[in-house]
């Protein structure tokens, strides 16, 4: 069965002239262990899937499964331990708590779930050495650069060890090898693991790292693609494919 | 340590000058609590004080009940009893003069025949009464033949400051130095001469005894207080005492009970402010974190961690806060004390220990600042709690729904607004009353809908005076983008600016009634004062001559007489007077409760009396009846075309007709009290000799200057009132703090925008003019606001009084300019620190800002 599942998923906002569909009737499913990127214009609603998807959000009309339960018919205490356990998160925008350290804020969330301190910040150690900040655990965001402070925030993402991760442009404050390294490394995991990823970014090199490509244009899905398996010209058919689907 | 107090801990070192500000909030209001309630009674008491020593009423004069001198040393059993305020001993005797005595001419009777000698301790009888000496000095401790008399006793025995004045007591002829002069007193009774109490002792030969002791009780005591006290009195005294009541009246209960209202209200205000203040950082606090919030609640965090975490936040710095807050307000107890001091025992000797540290306050107000600060964080904490975690994503929805809640206030707040202005109209104290706060509360609400339109009117303002700045218009919409914060910041200073205006409408309508009273009855130039007043049949009077004489005086503008006559209607003895309808309105005037001046007409044109009050409760007669007034020729009707009263009369049941129809039904034509005016060019030495050259025949007159006597009055007043004004200046400043608080973390919140304004090329100087602007504006909101809720609730104070006590509203205008000048030089105040902080900022560190 499929971990993720939407159903004439929509999503409107404001009412009467000014309403802006961001969403339109999305049905996608995905399943356990996949690994898929999101693509598709600026504004076309790829950010406010994710937000819909991780229970972040509430839709206009539609549903949302994960693991065949309905988002909207969970409580907020559910909703909140489902986010805290099973989801892991990786923000376009404002991601680190400023008073909090590194390897503090990469802890959070077992922390917020009780683990014990020392634990959770062996957790975050781990989990941030991985990323080359094993030097940084005790800085604060503001003595980190964008890239680190992504790195930061992607740790915080996997610490919890979540079957699901939804990551908005991971890698746009990353240079390009950094952003490879970090897309090879969300790859790795959602394969040695088998954890479901679901990524959304603008950048074709980017996209050729998942396993299935979905594209988003003005609320609705308009294609699908599916990627082999370590292909070189990945990257080129995704690029051909962004061009065709009309960016 | 959890996590929720690891977060805490954080963002209070984090935001280092923020803390510093909220807990300066906190302590402040914590400051305010305790120091204004430990300084608040003292400074009322002293009030009272100074009222009571300005009447010279006592509470309780104690005598032995053989008539007897006793011990001075008797005053000491009282020391102890409980609830006393002051109290002093004296020896009074009545020295009565040979005839002629005084002006040493056989074929005239003198003025004076009989004087009190009155032997005190200099500063224990300043505690009771006041002496505002006119000229020389008060007695001194160390003064032996020295004495203060007054005016009129001076001008009887032609004596000025040094001169000596003789007089026959039973150690024989004793000359005694005049060393001050007090003006001259228009309460009936033997002249008074005060001397020092051995002095007193010495010339009577009763070495060591007193015969009187008369003291005040605490302020505020009621009926029953009073009570306890006196059997307490009168225990420490034992049964060869006594113990005389002169009761000051009901007027002076009502006044205090007032005064007592009025203290508990100002507590509740300073409280409500210290919320608000507390109240409005935590709401900016919650609002400049909701991208953090948002996030942990992304990650998980539940409501109940977010809750708690702003909690354990506001519980740590309201420890903190009133702990300081509290060691602060007894410093300021102590200060006010200290700087109140001098003014407020100028004319009474008030004994103003140290602030007493009540433990029982000092826990009330630990757990008021403590109680207040999570309070005040609770509803933020809780709108923290349901910040969804797309606040994170999407930071902006935050304002969007307040403004929705801000409608709903708005027509909330509206509707309370119209219905106390309704209360207002409808002249019911009832209504009027409790109508103070909810208009304050009323004005709370509609503030932020008021914050946009106020914003641009003073924002153009700001714009058309500082044309090129080019950054006035920042200011502004950085004000309108916050519309809540900025209308509780308002608030927090409205409150402050109210009690500065309704503080100035009181003390203005209180001491506006009280001098326009005196000056319309005993502000004119010259009064003939008959030995008593009010008990007018006791009088000789003067024939009509006198007063005709009187107007043939150079300088003398005008003369207006009373002439009197006893009836009485259905069984009630009425004293009438008479007035000369045309000369007593330019020279006396009546307090009009219903009618007004045209009555003076229509009492001249028939059978017309105007009544006051006490007749008309006595006889049971209202404006417009007609009543049956009794002439040794039977009965003839007056109609009542008026109802008014004067000071000297109010409580005798009285009522005024012309002195024709005065004469004509009543055969009275004896003039018993005039009152004259010099016209402004008049010689006042010229026309002064020869008046008092005229009184010289009528011996039954005293003859004193209204003017100063009411000059005297009105600076007693003044000094009074001074005390209450310092402790409405302090409980306006939290109002500043209050500013500070919301500019420096507008400030902050910016710091980022105001980094980007320099990166593209914004001067110093504009980021500077931008925040001082901005204070402008939130001071010129908050003024306007104080300035609306002052004039209500002053209104509301004064309705409250009336129920009480004659007291016409009196438009406070130094108060409002007093709150405008505070409220700008505040607002100026206020941006000194964040316009520097923001002017000085790291352009680099700035865009780093999270
Ligand atoms: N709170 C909101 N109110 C109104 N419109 C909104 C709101 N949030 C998003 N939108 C609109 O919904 C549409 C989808 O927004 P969304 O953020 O999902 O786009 P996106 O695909 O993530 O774009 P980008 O690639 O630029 O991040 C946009 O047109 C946006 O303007
Ligand atoms: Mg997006």
């Amino acid at each position: 069965m499929s971990l993720v599942q939407t159903q004439n998923l929509t999503k409107i906002y404001g009412s009467g002239s000014t309403a802006v569909t961001a969403l339109d009737h999305v049905n996608i499913k995905i399943h356990d262990g996949e690994f898929v990127a999101i693509m598709g214009p600026s504004g076309c609603g790829k950010s406010t899937l994710l937000h819909l998807l991780g229970g972040l959000d509430t839709p206009s009309s539609g549903k949302v499964f994960i693991d065949g339960a309905s988002l909207a018919e969970m409580r907020d205490d559910r909703l909140t331990e489902l986010r805290r356990r099973r989801i892991g998160f990786i923000f376009q925008f404002f991601n680190l708590i400023p008073v909090l350290t590194a390897s503090e804020n990469a802890a959070l969330p077992v922390t917020l779930d009780g683990l014990k301190p020392a634990e959770a910040a062996a957790k975050a150690k781990e989990w941030l050495a991985r990323f080359g900040l094993g030097e940084r655990l005790s800085s604060r965001p503001d003595q980190l650069s964008g890239g680190e402070q992504q790195r930061v925030a992607i740790a915080r993402a996997l610490v919890a060890e979540p079957s699901l991760i939804l990551a908005d442009e991971p890698t746009g404050n990353l240079d390009t090898r950094s952003g490879d390294e970090i897309a090879g490394l969300l790859r790795s995991v959602s394969k040695q693991y088998n954890r479901t990823i679901i990524m959304v970014t603008h950048d074709p090199r980017i996209a050729a790292y998942s396993d299935r490509i979905i594209f988003l244009k003005d609320g609705k899905v308009v294609d699908e693609t599916l990627l082999e398996k370590k292909s070189n010209r990945n990257a080129q058919i995704v690029a051909d494919r962004v061009k065709e689907v009309g960016d | 340590m959890n996590l929720q107090l690891t977060l805490a801990a954080r963002y209070l070192a984090g935001r280092k000058l923020r803390t510093a500000l909220t807990t300066l909030a906190i302590i402040f209001g914590v400051l305010l609590i305790f120091g204004m309630n430990t300084v608040l009674p003292t400074m009322m008491a002293a009030l009272q004080a100074n009222v009571q020593g300005a009447e010279g009423e006592v509470d309780f004069s104690i005598t032995n009940v053989t008539g007897e001198a006793f011990p001075a040393g008797v005053l000491d059993r009282l020391r102890d009893v409980d609830g006393v305020r002051a109290m002093a001993a004296s020896l009074n005797r009545t020295i009565n003069l040979p005839p002629d005595y005084v002006d040493g001419d056989p074929s005239h009777p003198d003025t004076v025949i009989a004087i009190n000698l009155i032997g005190v301790v200099p500063e224990e009888a300043r505690s009771l009464r006041a002496y505002p000496v006119a000229a020389g000095r008060y007695l001194d401790e160390s003064d032996t033949a020295s004495a203060v008399i007054s005016q009129t006793l001076a001008d009887a025995f032609s004596v000025d400051v040094g001169e000596i004045f003789r007089l026959p007591a039973a150690s024989g002829m004793t000359g005694l130095t005049v060393a001050g002069i007090l003006p001259a007193d228009i309460m009936p009774g033997n002249e008074e001469v005060l001397v020092n109490l051995p002095q007193a002792q010495l010339m009577t030969e009763e070495p060591g005894k007193v015969n009187l002791i008369e003291l005040n009780v605490e302020a505020f005591a009621d009926q029953a207080r009073r009570a306890e006290i006196q059997a307490a009195v009168e225990a420490a005294l034992g049964e060869s005492y006594q113990v005389g009541t002169l009761m000051a009246g009901d007027e002076m209960f009502a006044a205090m009970e007032m005064g007592q209202m009025a203290l508990s209200l100002f507590g509740v205000l300073a409280l409500f402010m210290g919320g608000f203040i507390i109240f409005n950082t935590f709401r900016t606090v919650v609002i400049e974190r909701r991208r953090d919030i948002g996030m942990l609640r992304a990650l998980g965090a539940t409501r109940r961690t977010v809750l708690g975490t702003i909690l354990a936040e506001s519980l740590i710095q309201g420890l903190l806060g009133s702990v300081i807050g509290l060691l602060l307000g007894y410093l300021l107890a102590v200060g006010i004390i200290q700087v109140a001091r001098g003014p407020i025992s100028m004319f009474v000797n008030v004994q103003m220990g140290a602030p007493v540290f009540s433990p029982v306050l000092v826990v009330v107000s630990l757990l008021l600042g403590v109680g207040v600060t999570v309070l005040a964080g609770l509803i933020p904490a809780w709108n923290a709690s349901h910040i969804t975690p797309l606040e994170a994503l999407r930071p902006s929805l935050g304002e969007g729904e307040f403004n929705r809640g801000a409608g709903r206030g708005f027509t909330v707040g509206v509707a309370i607004i119209v219905l106390t202005a309704a209360a207002i109209l409808s002249g019911q104290a009832a209504l009027i009353i409790p109508g103070g706060i909810l208009f304050l509360v009323g004005l709370v609400l509609i503030a932020p809908a008021m914050v946009r339109p106020f914003a641009s009117l003073f924002g153009k303002l700001t714009a058309w005076a500082t044309v090129r700045g080019g950054i006035g218009g920042l200011a502004e919409s950085n004000l309108t983008r916050q519309p809540a914060r900025v209308a509780v910041t308002a608030s927090a200073s409205m409150i402050g600016l109210a009690v500065i205006v309704a503080a100035g409408g009181l003390v203005s309508s209180l001491t506006g009634t009280l001098y326009d009273l005196m000056q319309d009855n005993l502000g004119s130039d010259y009064l003939f004062i008959p030995p008593s007043i009010g008990l007018w049949s006791s009088n000789v009077g003067a024939s009509p001559s006198l007063a005709e004489d009187l107007r043939q005086v150079d300088g003398v503008e005008a003369v207006s007489t009373l002439r009197f006559a006893a009836t009485n209607t259905n069984g009630v003895a009425v004293s009438l007077l008479g007035i000369d309808p045309v000369s007593f309105d330019q020279v006396s005037g009546l307090d009009f409760i219903e009618g007004s001046e045209s009555a003076y007409g229509e009492i001249a044109a028939g059978r017309n009396m105007i009544a006051n009050g006490s007749f008309l409760l006595s006889t049971g007669t209202k404006v417009g009846d007609t009543v049956e007034l009794l002439t040794t020729d039977g009965k003839v009707p007056y109609r009542i075309v008026a109802a008014g009263s004067d000071l000297l009369n109010a409580k005798v049941t009285t009522a005024y007709i012309s002195q024709s129809n005065l004469q004509a039904d009543f055969g009275s034509t004896e003039d018993v009290f005039i009152q004259l005016n010099l016209s402004p060019g008049a010689d006042r030495a010229v026309a002064d000799a020869q008046i008092k050259a005229l009184a010289y025949d009528y011996p039954q007159f005293r003859v004193i200057s209204g003017a100063d006597y009411f000059a005297s009055i009105k600076s007693q007043m003044d000094t009074a009132f001074s005390a209450i004004y310092i402790v409405f200046l302090v409980l306006a400043f939290p109002s500043l703090i209050a500013m500070l608080n919301t500019l420096t973390i507008g400030v902050l919140e910016r710091t980022r925008e105001i980094g980007m304004i320099r990166a593209v090329g914004g001067t110093r100087k504009q980021i500077r003019n931008m925040v001082v602007v901005e204070a402008l504006l939130l001071a010129a909101i908050g003024t306007a606001f104080g300035i609306l809720g002052g004039l209500y609730l002053g209104y509301v104070f004064v309705t409250g009084i009336e129920v009480i006590f004659p007291l016409g509203y009196f438009f406070p205008y130094t108060g409002i300019l007093a709150a405008v000048a505070i409220g700008l030089i505040f607002g100026v105040l206020a941006a000194i620190i964040p316009a520097r902080q923001a002017a000085r900022m790291d352009v680099v560190a700035a865009l780093r800002y999270e």
